[in-house]
């Protein structure tokens, strides 16, 4: 099977989560500022919060093109990560439990978070964000529709 | 729940709550000891006691109401006081039935017992305090119905002897080598100037070698030398002394048998520790060789079984302690390898792996890696030591070219020894530089498998491969494979993922 893509719809969720971030931490800096340091300080650090919003609004859609994941008869495989990329692969029969979840700014987007829970040790739960919320649930039935009756251990 | 009523049910030993007592006391006394001993503080600390006393009595109560019965398929445990748990835990799912004997325990032939499931963190059953008849009807009533209900899992070790065979028995002699590497002393040591410093006896201490000080300075260069030699060669001593006599007293009588399809280690002087290893339920398997171990020619053998999580330690913080699953603390590498076959039946013991090394550009990068990253701790304090003058100057004039040379030692003997093997059902890497591992995990034990590749690596087109397996971080953390090339370890990754499979050059090509 083919790499796929999540939802587009995504870059927007994550859009407004970093661009609020941003601007809630930045605006605070700002504040203080205004109030207690000189003109060329202040000048500097609205300057850094400017790129810092660029960067919020450029860096969802790069860690847009990251993400790919790929689902096979034994499992599925989830590719992401700009500069330091990684790529984790789970057994199917390795899933224990799954969720799919969603926040209040991913619901206004329609989309959803899969979260799968293995019995390992370091990862425990490895999430596939960013699914239209009708593709999780799909994905969800059809990772855990073959798995055995082992115990997973 | 009938099984709960009838005459099948079962009940701690009458004595428990003797020993329900003495964790109280373990617990609440010997800190109030302390506190009133060295009078560290005495503003009514006392009355704590004071609630303590319902505590207790809860306890005890607790004890006397908890009962087991043990089902077709199941173990039924009834526990609570107010609000009752009954607990229904499959023979299947059970991973190790672990006792533990303190000296009172074995005055009244009782044990403490744990049972573990593969849930990991908190063991499912916990019975203070059970005789022995009545842990040895545990044992074969949860190892028989087992054996029962799952008669595929083992059935070249079910055919075997049921007869315990005796796999390693450490001699007086190998603890006291344990004890010389083990080092276990220095934390007492530790340990003991912490308690002086609370008791304030620092300060007499400081008094009185401030007198002792003023007489020294009248001492010539060579007896200052030797002062200042003395004291660390005699906590050289006492520490070497001190880990061997723990190691006498915590793992006196060592002793790893096997039966069926179970591994037993028993250990300790003072409180004998009884534990089972289901061969199905190992995890992985590592070997560990110090520099210390090296030159004793002697390794250290751990496995990770399935019920030890990751937290343990904080979700049970009463008596957590994740316990090293010793599969030898020592022993020669002979009589490793022999244990690793055991324990990993898996394992074809006849054909040497194919060991493979890391891509070509690892030394480099190792080398490059601890020069920078010495230089960057070391950086700071040599240029704060230069501007001190000559002496200190000549002196990291010399050590610094010293690091290079070192530097590129790690790098050379951390790849020459660093290899990695997949045969058709484990996958080994050996690392180290100094202290040499060995990571055997048993392919269809393979929770999830993960590439990293940092920007350094995308440049030399290598990559990181993880590993992880259920019950590991108890010790060490998942089995990490660095600076392979990219396509081994996509191929490598690929291979792994399919819980089982062929040896390591897969005809396949390497995927994406």
């Amino acid at each position: 099977m083919e790499p796929r893509k999540v939802d587009p719809a995504t870059v927007n969720v994550w859009r407004c989560e970093a661009v609020v971030t941003v601007v809630a931490l930045s605006s605070s800096a700002v504040l203080v500022a205004l109030v207690r340091l000189p003109g060329p300080i202040l000048g500097a650090m609205v300057l850094a919060a400017s790129i810092a919003i660029v960067v919020a609004w450029v860096l969802p859609s790069a860690q847009y093109q990251a993400l790919d994941y790929e689902v096979d008869e034994a499992g599925i495989s989830i590719r992401s990560g700009i500069l330091w990329r990684s790529q984790i692969r789970l057994p199917r029969v390795r899933i224990q439990h799954t969720d799919v979840s969603q926040g209040p700014l991913q619901r206004r987007f329609g989309v959803a978070t899969l979260k799968l829970y293995t019995a390992g040790s370091r990862y425990t739960r490895i999430d596939l964000p960013g699914l239209a919320h009708d593709e999780a649930l799909a994905l969800r039935d059809a990772l855990i529709a073959r798995t055995g009756a082992g115990s997973g251990v | 729940m009938s099984n709960l009523d009838g005459d099948t049910q079962r009940r701690l030993h009458p004595l428990s709550w003797v020993f329900v007592l003495a964790a109280f006391a373990k617990q609440f006394l010997v800190p109030l000891a302390a506190i009133v001993f060295f009078g560290a503080r005495d503003d009514g600390s006392l009355w704590g006691l004071l609630f303590v006393i319902p505590l207790l009595v809860a306890a005890i109560w607790r004890q006397m109401a908890f009962r087991y019965a043990f089902e077709a398929d199941s173990l039924l445990i009834r526990d609570g006081w107010l609000f009752r748990n009954v607990r229904r835990i499959d023979y299947r799912r059970i991973e190790n039935i672990d006792t533990e004997r303190g000296l009172l325990h074995q005055l009244f032939d009782v044990a403490e017992v744990r049972i573990e499931s593969s849930t990991g963190g908190k063991a499912e059953g916990r019975m203070r305090v059970l005789s022995l008849e009545a842990v040895q009807e545990l044992r074969e009533r949860i190892f028989d119905e087992r054996s029962r209900t799952a008669p595929a899992a083992e059935p070249a070790t079910q055919a075997k002897v049921d007869e315990p065979q005796v796999l390693l028995h450490l001699t007086p002699g190998e603890l006291l080598r344990y004890g010389l590497i083990d080092n276990r002393g220095l934390v007492l040591v530790v340990a003991f100037v912490g308690l002086l410093l609370q008791a304030n006896l620092i300060d007499w201490a400081r008094n009185d070698l401030i007198a002792v000080n003023e007489s020294i300075a009248a001492l010539g260069t060579g007896m200052l030398v030797a002062l200042a030699i003395a004291p660390v060669a005699v906590l050289l001593v006492v520490t070497r002394l001190l880990s061997i006599g723990w190691a006498v007293v915590t793992l006196y009588d060592f002793t790893l048998t096997r039966q069926a399809s179970d591994l037993r280690v028993s250990y300790g002087l003072l409180t004998r520790v009884a534990l089972t290893l289901r061969l199905p339920r190992i995890q992985s398997v590592r070997q560990t060789q110090t520099l210390l171990h090296r030159w004793f020619d002697r390794v250290a053998l751990t496995v990770d079984s399935a019920g030890d999580g990751v937290n343990s330690e904080q979700q049970d913080g009463r008596q957590a302690a994740p316990r090293l699953r010793w599969l030898a603390p020592i022993c020669t590498p002979d009589t490793a390898a022999e244990i690793i076959r055991m324990a990993l039946p898996m394992t074809d013991a006849t054909a040497d792996p194919d060991w493979r090394p890391l891509a070509p550009g690892a030394r480099g990068r190792i080398f490059r890696k601890t020069l920078l990253a010495t230089a960057a701790i070391l950086g700071a304090p040599a240029a704060a030591l230069l501007s001190w003058g000559s002496v200190p100057t000549v002196l990291s004039s010399l050590l610094l070219p010293l690091l290079v040379p070192l530097a590129w030692w790690r790098a050379v003997t951390y790849t020459r020894n660093a290899r990695w093997a997949l045969t058709r059902d484990v996958l080994m890497f050996r690392s180290g530089w100094l202290t040499r591992h060995l990571h055997i995990v048993p392919r269809n034990r393979v929770q999830a498998v993960k590439i990293r590749v940092s920007p350094l690596d995308r440049r030399q087109r290598m990559g990181t491969l993880i590993v992880d397996t259920a019950g590991a971080g108890a010790t060490s953390g998942p089995v990490r494979i660095p600076y392979l090339e990219s396509d081994t370890v996509a191929r490598l990754a690929q291979a792994l993922y399919r819980l089982e499979g062929d040896e390591f050059p897969i005809s396949s090509p390497a995927p994406r």
